[in-house]
This record gives structure tokens, C-alpha cells and sequence, in this order.
């Protein structure tokens, strides 16, 4: 037999509150989203008014990041072997640093504010140095190649790139900074390292291991998981290669192979959760499931987008891509992780943990889920009708929702901090 | 590992995490000495190691060419 004296990732594992306090904060950011929407209903009237920007970034630079960043920190010592140096202090750094950055940016958009938008770009871009920095030093020492821990890579080659397309911008919007390619196309290929690069790709890594171990389905296919993430980066550098050479092109053959990726992506996984072998799929199942379809009808609302001069499509692809399906994927992750989590640190410090259930009942997280769909059709209706009190009860919707995730979330906290004093 | 003198065998395959480790835990708790415990699992279970580890309970795995994860606990 091999493998008993390997070195177990889980030595590495980070102390429960620092992924804990990205995922609380992320919330926070979501429910700012909603409420900044209950009062700028306006937001949703295109994907280019200041309030869609800043709408955008509190929830990919406040909501997503911020949860991506604390997940990474948990999965890179366990499934990269990646040690992250001085995890403590780089956590509270990257946390603050993205936080303030975060909110300094979506009030740049919204106010018009160079000065705000500067200072949004520039902690960001410290926060995400920081981050990269550690993880680049972590992953040196990791002798791990699996697939997963490839992916992670390419998923944080993904992030650099989209932060220095996005300082690229906030510097040219900002400061008039002159460039020497077309600033369209600069916007393209932020949204698409943003989308595929990176969320994607982190998506995907964590995919490969995330749904067979808790949806119970079989595993994905070698092809897919040993390719499928080399061919994103691949195909995104040579679409950004070209551009930036002034080759520009057309914006349905620079989509045509990333919306292919996505489709392929959610395609299997969708067929690998039909043949699941839990007897009654959970509200997380259904939510990964909902997640999948959104991606796959975002990509293909892109497309139209780009055939289609009209406003309600680039519209309907960003709240398909980012409230149906990365909110959708993330939120149903959370639900497993956490209480994991919590369940997985009374363990390890010789506490007999509740059952998971216990940690995390049903009932609350079924009916914010629940709630979670409701929205994301109120959100559709809204971009629709483009009528400011459907767009305001979406806001209200939105700012609910994520409210009951960090209740939730709170919930599970204070089952694992009672468990641990009943301990004594 | 030597031969056991008998073993026992939990399949816990197609179960969410934690039911596997606690499944194992429930096994170990009963198994008398000198018995070996075999799980068959989905994928390696690295938090169940580490713990055995730490409590220095004897253990070996091996992932088989079905793919499927055989952890050998206990024994003499």
C-alpha cells in the first residue's frame, strides 16, 4: 500500500474565522448591491449607466472576489499542498485591501469620481498583489500537480489579468492615460478574463472536486478536466494577443470559442448531476443545477447580444452570468462548505460535532434559495419591462437575499461556537 | 500491515462528507483489538488521515484501478 506517510494537506489548514470573515463581508457587498439598485432603479436602464458599473463591481469585485479569495485560501494549502506564507496577516491585508477597494471603486462609477476611482483601482490592485504574491510563494513550495491544482494556477493567472486590464481602464477613464490599442475591445477582454479566466476557471477547479464529493455524482471526464482549463487560458491569451497587436477581431469569432468553453462546461456538469446518486437531491443540488442553466443561457444571450443592437440582451447575459449563475454556484457551495468547515474544525480540536444538518438546517437555507430563484426571475422581469418598480422590488429582492445567506451563514457560526464552549 | 485476524469492511461509497468518517468513527469504536477495519471510499480521505495520524492509530490506503480508495485501519 502507498501513500499513508504523504503529507496530508489539512496540517495547513487556516484558522475557521479567516475564511469565515471574506464570506460574511462578501455578503455585505450584496446586500449593498440590492439596496443601491432599490434606490437607483435607473441602474438597469443599460449595461453602460454608471449605476450598472458600479452594480457590476459590488457584486464581481465585492461579492464574488471577496468569497473566491477566502475559498482560496482554504483550498489552496488542502488541494494544491500550497503552504500560504504568514496566512494570518496576508488574510487581514487582502480582506482590507479588497474591501476598501471594492467600495471606493463602485463609488467612483456611481459619483463619477476620478479620485475614488483611482483609489478603488489601486487597492484593489495592492490587495490582489498581496494575495497573488502569497499564493505565487505558497504554491513554489507545493509539489502537487493534480488537475485541480493546475487549474488554480491558471484560475490565478486568470485574476492578475483581469486586474491589470481593469487598472488599465480605471486609468485611461480617470486620468485620459493615452493607449495604444482601442479602448472597446480593452473592456471586452477585462469582462472576459473576469468572467472565464478567472471565475471561471476557479469555478471549474473547484468543480472537479466539489461536485462528485458532495452531490455525489460520478467524476468528471479525464478529457474535460485534464483540457478544458489549459484551453481557456490558451484561447484568452490568443484573443488578447491579437487584439492588442491591433488585429482587432470580430466580436462574435473572439466570443464564439470562450461561449463554447462555458456551454461545454455546464453541459457536463449538468449530465454528471442527472446521474447523481442521491435519492433526494438537496436545495444546493437544485441551486448548482439552476447555476449550470444560467450559464448556458447567458452565453447564449452574449451571442445575441452581438448580433443584436438592443439594449435588454447585454442586459439579460450579465444578470444570467452573474446573479444565476456565479451567485447561484457560490451560494449553493457555501451551504456545503461552511458547515464542512465548522464541522471539520470541531473535529480536528477533539469535539464531537453535530450532525451537518444541525450545523445548517434545511428549512432556512431551502427558503433563501428558494427566495434566491424568485429573484433572479425578478431580475429577468425587471431588465423586461424596464419599469423602475419592478426594478426597485428586485433591489429589495437582491438586498434580502443576501441578508439571509449571512444570517444563515451567522447560524452555522454560532452552532460551532456553542458546540465549542459546551466543550468547555 | 500484517495479516488480520479478521476484518471488518464499511462501504461507504456515495455517501456526502462527513457521513464516510463518521461511519468509520462508529466502526473504530467497536472494533475489537487486533481486528482490522476496511473502508472503501470515493477519493482519499485526507481530514480521517490526518486524524488516525494524530492519534497514532495504525492505517494504510490504496487507491485501486477501479478508482475506488481502500483504507486499512487498525490491526496488530
Amino acid at each position: 500500500m502507498s501513500g499513508a506517510r504523504r503529507t496530508l494537506g489539512y496540517e495547513a489548514t487556516p484558522a475557521f474565522h479567516i475564511p469565515l470573515s471574506f464570506f460574511l463581508a462578501a455578503t455585505l457587498f450584496g446586500v449593498g448591491a440590492g439596496l443601491f439598485l432599490l434606490f437607483h432603479p435607473d441602474a438597469l436602464d443599460s449595461r453602460w449607466t454608471p449605476g450598472a458599473l458600479a452594480l457590476t463591481h459590488l457584486i464581481t469585485a465585492g461579492f464574488m472576489l471577496l468569497t473566491m479569495l477566502g475559498a482560496l485560501l482554504q483550498i489552496l494549502p488542502v488541494v494544491a499542498g500550497a503552504s500560504i506564507p504568514a496566512v494570518r496577516p496576508v488574510a487581514i491585508g487582502v480582506h482590507a485591501l479588497v474591501s476598501t477597494g471594492a467600495c471606493s471603486l463602485a463609488w467612483g462609477f456611481m459619483a463619477g469620481s476620478p479620485a475614488a476611482l483611482q483609489a478603488g483601482g489601486g487597492l484593489l490592485g495592492g490587495g490582489l498583489l498581496l494575495f497573488l504574491g502569497a499564493a505565487v510563494l505558497g504554491l513554489r513550495r507545493s509539489e502537487a500537480s493534480q488537475t485541480t491544482g493546475r487549474d488554480l494556477r491558471i484560475a490565478l493567472i486568470g485574476l492578475a489579468a483581469t486586474a491589470v486590464l481593469g487598472i488599465l481602464l480605471v486609468l485611461v477613464l480617470s486620468r485620459g492615460l493615452a493607449l495604444p490599442f482601442a479602448f472597446g475591445p480593452l473592456i471586452t477582454l477585462h469582462v472576459a478574463w473576469g468572467l472565464l479566466g478567472w471565475g471561471g476557471a476557479l469555478l471549474a477547479a473547484t468543480s472537479w472536486v466539489v461536485i462528485p464529493m458532495f452531490q455525489i455524482t460520478p467524476e468528471y471526464p479525464r478529457w474535460l478536466t485534464r483540457f478544458w482549463a489549459p484551453l481557456v487560458l490558451a484561447v484568452l491569451g490568443a484573443w488578447t494577443a491579437f487584439d492588442l497587436l491591433g488585429n482587432e477581431l470580430p466580436a462574435w469569432a473572439g466570443s464564439m470559442i470562450p461561449m463554447a468553453l462555458t456551454a461545454l462546461f455546464a453541459l457536463t456538469t449538468l449530465h454528471l448531476m442527472r446521474r447523481t446518486r442521491r435519492p433526494n437531491p438537496d436545495a444546493s443540488f437544485r441551486t448548482m443545477q439552476l447555476a449550470m442553466a444560467c450559464l448556458l443561457g447567458g452565453a447564449l444571450c452574449t451571442l445575441v447580444a452581438i448580433l443584436r443592437d438592443e439594449a435588454f440582451w447585454p442586459l439579460a447575459a450579465g444578470i444570467l452570468i452573474l446573479h444565476g449563475g456565479f451567485v447561484s454556484a457560490i451560494t449553493a457551495m457555501l451551504y456545503k462548505i461552511v458547515p464542512f468547515l465548522a464541522w471539520l474544525h470541531l473535529t480536528q480540536a477533539r469535539i464531537k460535532a453535530p450532525h451537518m444538518k444541525k450545523l445548517l438546517p434545511d428549512l432556512p437555507m431551502r427558503r433563501q434559495l428558494r427566495l434566491h430563484a424568485i429573484t433572479l426571475a425578478a431580475l429577468l422581469g425587471a431588465a423586461v419591462v424596464n419599469w423602475n418598480g419592478a426594478t426597485r422590488l428586485a433591489g429589495a429582492l437582491v438586498a434580502l437575499e443576501f441578508g439571509w445567506l449571512a444570517a444563515n451563514l451567522l447560524g452555522t457560526v454560532q452552532r460551532w461556537r456553542l458546540t465549542r464552549q459546551e466543550a468547555g | 500491515m500484517n495479516a488480520p485476524a479478521s476484518q471488518r469492511v464499511v462501504d461507504a461509497r456515495g455517501l456526502e462528507p462527513p457521513e464516510p468518517f463518521e461511519l468509520a468513527m462508529e466502526a473504530l469504536a467497536d472494533l475489537p483489538n487486533g481486528e482490522v477495519l476496511t473502508l472503501l471510499l470515493d477519493r482519499v480521505p485526507w481530514p480521517l488521515l490526518r486524524i488516525l495520524e494524530r492519534d497514532g492509530q495504525r492505517h494504510e490506503y490504496r487507491v485501486r484501478e477501479d478508482g475506488v480508495v481502500e483504507v486499512l485501519i487498525g490491526g496488530a
